[in-house]
């Protein structure tokens, strides 16, 4: 059986949607997701959230823990498997994208998500991604993950033997490359990653710390009441500036400007605690919406449940949604359908191994003794 | 006013060095002042731009528009180096994309000046996306020049128009409060698009835009449908419209060079044609 609803799949699970709809980049439907009314989107949910369920996997000490061996090798299995759907989910990308050029007659769709490279400079291209060097556009988180499941041993260890150094260490290592600063470049094209492993892996150290019930995790519990005041203001704030697109003007910022800039490659501090300030604010918000909304919240969660698959299905959706757009001009209609049928088939898609893992279960599937 | 004036003399003294340099023209700038105090550092020189290459050369077409550039200006003569940021489509080729074509032209133009440029391009991003990294991008690398390419996936994303100009006039707006010149190059030419109304549309918007900020914009479009039709008239052996696109960047190096060079250093410089080669038609430089 399928675990039951539960809060950290429901938001998982509305991350996953507001990560398709915004990556059909010009539809209508982007303008009511969250990243028009915060700092931080739904990247930050789905990596802090993925450090949390960091804890969920390795325990915290007060449980039996797992051997150090065990953490490593399963951890690093999911590495693996992380990596393995990028390439996938990729190379379907790369196809489709040369499938909608050659039969819509039409050079310049090679160019979309930050694909040329690999049509006109194939040789290095292809080198870059293997070696996750060079990522298309909106296809870039998952290599981050990788990143950060390949460390998760580390800050696994580090969190048993000597728990209070993991927050400071990754605070530690997060401002050295703000303040270098120090990027990770992307080959054979110039650039960056557009999400720095090195910054972004202090929002998966914060998920991870503050899932457990003790230490800053059981700090922010006893006094969640006073953080979420402290945080209305902060949400409001950052709601109002991007609202109205007052962002204040980065070349006034002080050196390091990087401290004091918004910035989604870097998870620049403004954005940080704009995000820990959005979760402390609606991390409350899920009791009352499971009982207002039980369907939808029963959805979402399952969308969470099967987070990894779902997120395939999403971006590969999102492309053919951006693709569909292309051809059929983008409208009202065509928005409308390609959401609909968009969430529709990520459902499917998470509803489909928990149904073959039920039928599994069935005593009649049970394999009856060879006569 | 007073800092106008200013780069406007300095446009003038480099332009100076131009004629000496056997280039017949007069600086840009009307009302251009005579070189004042000698700089502290000897001043860069500048040749006339390599002509354009045969497979980029587009008739009467008007490419390029002489459009001053006096932050490059500036910082040429203040401190022999011009930093160019490069946002939109400019990766994503061989040999580093068309941006280190970019740089080498203007190094091989610009005698003794340091041509850095700083590729941040992502192929396929939407001018809002652009426009957020910019200001980032601006705060943290001091270009003197940036080089957008913009539109072109606007116009396939179908992006509401005002949406899209008031990103793009707001993001002018902000880069020349800031000191920072700007290229834009415009929408790319392949046949499917040539019926939309939508994508003729953004073309339109963003040479208003240009004309209104008096930015120079590249006419893209317009090349690359006088070269493809160039091709189409040939001996039907011509590259196709795949091949064409990728020569397309190549030919934008030489119009991004060429309208660089005629923005810092005046319009007189013009181009030469190949030698021993039948001079195709140049494009107008005003």
């Amino acid at each position: 059986m399928p675990r039951q609803a539960n809060a950290i799949d429901f938001w998982r699970g509305i991350a996953l949607i507001t990560i398709f709809i915004n990556h059909v980049p010009g539809i209508y439907y982007a303008r009511f997701t969250h990243a028009n009314y915060s700092l931080s989107d739904s990247a930050d949910l789905f990596v802090f959230l993925a450090g949390w369920s960091l804890r969920l996997m390795v325990g915290s000490p007060n449980r039996p823990p797992q051997s150090e061996w065990y953490i490593v090798l399963r951890l690093g299995g999911r590495a693996v498997q992380l990596y393995a759907v990028q390439i996938m989910i990729t190379m379907i990308a790369i196809a489709m994208l040369a499938a909608s050029a050659t039969f819509l007659d039409n050079p310049l769709l090679l160019e979309w998500h930050n694909a040329a490279a690999v049509f006109y400079d194939p040789i290095l291209t292809h080198i870059g991604l293997a070696t996750l060097t060079h990522q298309l556009g909106y296809f870039d988180i998952l290599p981050l993950y990788v990143v950060l499941m390949t460390v998760a041993p580390i800050f696994a260890i580090i969190d048993r033997y000597a728990p209070s150094w993991l927050l400071p260490l990754s605070i530690a290592l997060y401002l050295a490359t703000l303040i270098v600063p120090i990027p990770a470049p992307t080959w054979p094209i110039e650039g960056q990653w557009f999400f720095n492993p090195l910054a972004w892996q202090l929002v998966f150290v914060l998920g991870f710390v503050l899932a457990r019930e003790d230490g800053v995790g059981g700090f922010v519990r006893r006094h969640i009441v006073l953080l979420r005041w402290l945080s209305v203001p902060i949400v409001a704030i950052s709601a109002y500036i991007v609202w109205n697109r007052m962002w204040p003007d980065p070349t006034l910022a002080p050196h390091p400007r990087l401290l004091f800039i918004a910035d989604k490659t870097y998870v620049t501090p403004m954005r940080l605690i704009q995000f820990l300030a959005l979760i402390a604010l609606f991390s409350g918000t899920y009791p009352y919406i499971k009982r207002w909304v039980s369907w939808f919240v029963n959805v979402c969660s399952m969308l969470g449940r099967n987070a990894l698959i779902v997120f395939c299905v999403g971006s590969i959706l999102s492309l053919a949604g951006q693709i569909t757009r292309f051809v059929y001009r983008g409208d009202i209609v065509v928005d409308t359908l390609v959401v609909i049928v968009g969430i529709s088939i990520m459902a499917f898609a998470a509803w489909l191994p928990e149904w073959r893992e039920q039928v599994r279960s069935r005593p009649s599937a049970q394999p009856s003794p060879a006569s | 006013m007073a800092r106008a004036s200013q780069i406007k003399a300095i446009g003038a003294t480099v332009a100076g060095i131009l004629i000496a340099s056997s280039i017949a023209g007069t600086a840009f700038g009307e009302g251009a002042m005579p070189a004042t105090p000698a700089p502290p550092t000897p001043p860069v020189a500048a040749t006339t731009p390599a002509p354009y290459s045969p497979e980029c050369q587009s008739g009467s077409t008007e490419i390029v528009t002489a459009t001053p550039l006096p932050n490059v200006a500036a910082a040429l003569q203040k401190r022999r180096t011009v930093r160019i940021l490069a946002i939109g489509n400019s990766a994503g080729r061989r040999h580093g994309g068309y941006t280190r074509h970019i740089e080498r032209i203007l190094q091989q133009v610009v005698k003794g000046a340091d041509v850095v440029i700083i590729n941040r391009g992502v192929s396929g991003e939407l001018a809002a996306n652009s426009a957020l990294r910019i200001k980032n991008e601006v705060a943290m690398t001091s270009p003197d020049l940036v080089i957008w390419q913009v539109g072109t996936d606007d116009a396939l994303a179908f992006v509401p128009l005002e949406e899209l100009g008031e990103t793009v006039q707001s993001t002018i707006t902000w880069l020349k409060e800031h000191n920072v010149d700007v290229v834009l190059a415009g929408l790319q030419y392949v046949d499917r698009v040539a019926q939309d109304e939508y994508y003729h549309r953004v073309r339109k918007l963003l040479r208003e835009i240009a004309a209104k900020e008096h930015v120079m914009i590249i006419r893209r479009y317009e090349a690359m449908q006088f070269i493809a039709a160039a091709q189409e008239s040939g001996n039907g052996f011509g590259p196709d419209e795949f091949e064409r696109t990728e020569a397309g960047y190549n030919c934008l190096a030489q119009y991004l060079a060429s309208a660089i060079t005629l923005g810092a250093f005046g319009k007189g410089m013009s181009m030469r044609p190949l030698r021993g080669q039948k001079p195709q038609q140049p494009p107008p430089m005003q």
